[in-house]
């Protein structure tokens, strides 16, 4: 360890009043419980002075022992590769808990969701309203609580009449639009505040999707849960699957062999691949040049055909378990895979080019939808988005997992933050995912896929992975039973919702559509 | 004799409401096949029509009576509109209808009603539907104006069989710089009228960037049916006026069943090319910024205008 890094090191712990050596050599997780009052300035301190990111706020229902709720607050350092998480109680006989969204934007979704779904109300939240439970779920039910059942039914009240912010003026007019959409996609609602054709604001209601993936966790074995993570977003099923698999993997403390975690990563990016495929094409499909999405969609299925050659399954689910993964490549099927991945560079060259070459397509995309550096810090954004914006984070470069340490990769970056600096940074992404492939297969050894884990203890622990979107975590608690008791997930959406709305801001109505494919966010991994 | 100058002036004008949902069909097939899709059959619009037409229909509560009269007057005004194109004959139009000034506005009558329309159930698309229609029309009307008189002058009429009959005398004189201005001018103006990309895109699903589909979204079983015919004629009769009043090659001068079999095929094979043509186009452009649309329009109508001077200026010999 460098001695800036020490020096770095040792700060934090004082800021955090932890003993200096609370942290060694190879570790970049560090933990802390603090009082709840103290949290707010430290928080302070963490982002304004060492330029730490909130990741997520999640809570736990801890009343049965130790008559309280808690609180986890994760930060991330990405120069340093160092994640904070800072742990605190609310006791069951108060329900409050100081907010901290006045300083640290990022943390207003979070506690607004904990608001909903523990009833514990974060004091001084400037803006608390429903986040996923809409106006007509019924006060007084909390779903994250443990004494809420599941399996009820839930009787809906009166609609209480929704709080979207109003814009008045002359000729500022409200176009809703959805939850039902007229093309085949995910529901939401988009309410935009126009003055003729540009935005003056947008609000964006989401939750149509939620399945209370997090309580349906509860109670399950890990093998179940892996299951159930694969389903929270259909295109991040491995991602997601990953992310939590490697919590259990930490919690049971075993070592993944070699082998599997070089597998991990070309299924990861198996499904980068044909995600950003889809979503080049996405760009393509709603300015209507569709001879370009046509060619795009061509390949991304190529992709998904190879996914089910390899793995019986086109999304990759059933790959991934707590320990290993289940699938392995034969040599016969290796050779195959990398003269799959020639073609397919061979395929896509011509077709980026085509895409630049085309005026049209391309006076569209530049200048749209800008999103600025600050918005993408403030808010936390990850992923492709944050990276179009010159914000240049990625967890498998700065936390790196499975066989990425021993990978040689580049993180695509632009500084442009617009519609075109996301699609390049996702055509770079593509390439560069060929590349990791390529080097992976060669680092396939001939070793067991699946290292068995006998039994869990109790504990907790952080898994993540860098999904198409962006970064997933899982946080996972395992209790004495070695079932699940708490998972909070996560997902890269989450963040990047919160985004969407100002990139929008000032382009006109008929550049939305345009806008949000560029992002293209998971609702069913916001809502989950 | 009469009776069978109307006859065919009838023929022609059923001619092209018949044909207007092949051309669809054409241009859509075509489409699909350059984007590797198989698509659907080229009927496959007589078999929607079909479908709407028996169809319920469902109206808004909040609409008055100009949502339900709206589809008859667009449908009757493109009908109307027919009789004024020749097709494949230019001894047998209806001369005492109008002419291509009558013309220009039968089309707006419709377009006129359509944005009341879409304003008229309060939906929050079809105002802005309507609001960019009004916008793209406003410019594109003047631009569509010039290039008739453009041909109204090199014939000295504004009849469109006259036209096309002094163009066939004259041949190849008849031809000037102007003319080609004309026809690109022409041609920019057909893809803003008809919503076609880079303008609008027909086939899209997204209701912020519609205009024309944003308008018509309140419709349902036959009002649409008959909207969405209507709307197919209009794009087959602009096709038809490219292709008769600047390559009118082919066209039955006289009473006979073989110049008008002659003329029939022509015609087809005229609006096949053009139909090929546009699906081309639509497959290999993005569709436009929507302000940048009154550039586009712009352009058509400047190239209108130097039309307009240049065969002005030969015909009186300056």
């Amino acid at each position: 360890m460098s001695d800036s890094k020490k020096y770095f090191i040792a700060r934090i712990c004082s800021l955090l009043k932890l003993p200096a050596n609370s942290l060694s050599a190879n570790e970049n997780e560090i933990s802390a419980f603090l009082p709840l009052h103290e949290l707010p300035l430290i928080v302070k301190r963490l982002c304004q002075m060492e330029e730490a990111r909130c990741v997520f706020i999640g809570a736990t229902d801890d009343r049965k022992n130790s008559k309280s709720f808690g609180l986890q607050y994760l930060f991330s350092i990405d120069k340093e590769s160092l994640l904070i998480l800072l742990r605190s109680k609310v006791p069951d006989h108060s329900l409050k808990f100081p907010s901290i969204a006045v300083q640290v934007a990022a943390a207003a979704a979070f506690e607004q969701e904990i608001w909903e779904f523990f009833g514990i109300t974060p004091e001084g939240h400037p803006n608390l309203k429903n986040l996923l439970l809409h106006e007509d779920w019924p006060s007084e039910t909390f779903p994250l609580r443990k004494d809420f059942d599941p399996h009820q039914k839930i009787k809906r009240v009166e609609k209480k009449s929704s709080n979207f912010l109003q814009v008045t003026g002359e000729g500022v007019f409200e176009i809703p639009v959805g939850p039902v959409h007229a093309g085949i996609i995910e529901p939401g609602h988009f309410r935009f505040s126009v003055a003729g054709e540009p935005v003056i604001h947008l609000e964006i209601q989401l939750g149509f999707t939620h399945k209370g993936i997090e309580k349906l966790a509860e109670g399950k074995t890990v093998l179940e849960a892996a299951a159930l993570a694969e389903r929270i977003s259909g295109d991040a099923s491995f991602a997601h699957s990953m992310a939590f698999c490697q919590a259990v993997e930490k919690i049971a403390k075993v070592t993944v062999p070699k082998k599997a975690q070089v597998l991990r990563v070309i299924f990861s990016e198996m499904e980068r691949l044909y995600n950003h495929l889809g979503d080049i094409a996405g760009i393509a499909t709603d300015v209507g040049f569709s001879f370009g999405a046509a060619q795009m969609l061509r390949l991304r299925e190529l992709i998904l055909q190879k996914n089910d050659r390899f793995t019986g399954h086109r999304l990759l689910r059933g790959v991934n378990i707590p320990g290993g993964v289940l699938c392995d490549l034969t040599a016969e099927i290796k050779n195959e895979l990398r003269s799959f991945l020639n073609l397919l560079l061979d395929q896509y060259a011509p077709v980026e080019h085509l895409y630049f070459e085309t005026d049209s397509l391309m006076d569209r995309i530049e200048g749209t939808g800008i999103v600025l550096e600050k918005v993408v810090r403030d808010l936390t954004g990850v992923g492709p988005v944050a990276r179009a914006s010159n914000v240049k984070i990625d967890l498998r470069q700065d936390f790196p997992y499975a066989d990425y340490p021993n990978l040689k990769f580049e993180v695509a970056f632009r500084k442009e933050g617009d519609v075109a600096a996301r699609m390049l940074v996702k055509m770079a992404e593509f390439k560069e995912a060929v590349s990791i492939i390529f080097q992976a297969l060669d680092h396939l050894t001939d070793e067991p896929l699946v290292v068995n884990i006998q039994s869990l203890p109790e504990g907790s622990a952080l898994g993540w992975a860098e999904s198409a979107r962006g970064e997933i975590f899982h946080w996972l608690r395992i209790g004495r039973d070695g079932k699940v008791e708490r998972l909070k997930i996560k997902s890269p959406s989450f963040s990047n919702w919160r985004i969407l709305p100002w990139a929008v801001q000032g382009n006109i109505v008929p550049d939305f559509p345009l806008i949000n494919k560029s992002f293209n966010l998971s609702y069913s991994g916001n809502d989950r | 004799m009469n009776k069978i100058v109307f006859m065919i002036a009838l023929f022609q004008a059923a001619l092209l409401m018949i044909l207007a949902p092949l051309a669809t069909g054409l241009i859509k097939k075509t489409k699909a096949l350059l984007q590797n899709r198989q698509g659907a059959s080229v009927f496959q619009p007589y078999w929607d029509l079909l479908k709407n037409f028996r169809k319920e229909e469902v109206v808004s509560e909040t609409t008055s009576w100009i949502f339900r009269a709206v589809p008859l007057i667009c449908f009757s005004s493109i009908l109307i509109s027919c009789l004024l194109v020749p097709t494949i004959s230019i001894p047998h139009t209806l001369k005492v209808t109008g002419d291509l000034i009558a013309l220009v506005y039968l089309l707006a009558l419709p377009r006129f009603f359509m944005a009341l329309a879409g304003l008229d159930a309060g939906s929050a698309f079809g105002g802005m539907g309507s609001s960019r229609e009004v916008m793209i029309s406003s410019t594109a009307e003047p631009a569509l104006i010039l290039v008739l008189f453009t041909m109204a002058v090199t014939a000295g009429t504004t009849q469109a069989a006259e036209i096309i009959r002094i163009v066939l005398q004259k041949g190849w004189m008849a031809y000037g710089p102007g003319t080609a201005l004309a026809f690109v001018s022409l041609f920019l103006i057909t893809l803003a009228e008809c919503g076609r990309l880079p303008i609008d895109n027909p086939a899209t699903h997204l209701e912020l960037t519609m205009i024309h589909e944003a308008m018509i979204l309140e419709y349902s079983g036959k009002s649409l049916a008959l909207i969405e015919w209507a709307s197919m004629t209009k794009l087959l009769l602009f096709s038809t006026l490219l292709a008769n009043i600047f390559f009118p090659w082919g066209i039955a001068q006289e009473t006979s069943l073989i110049s008008l079999g002659n003329a029939l095929i022509f015609f087809i094979l005229k609006i096949g090319l053009f139909c090929l043509l546009l699906a081309f186009i639509e497959t290999s452009t993005a569709k436009l910024r929507l302000f940048r649309v009154p550039d586009f329009l712009g352009t058509a109508f400047v190239l209108a205008l130097l039309a307009l001077l240049s065969q002005t200026i030969l015909k009186l010999g300056l």
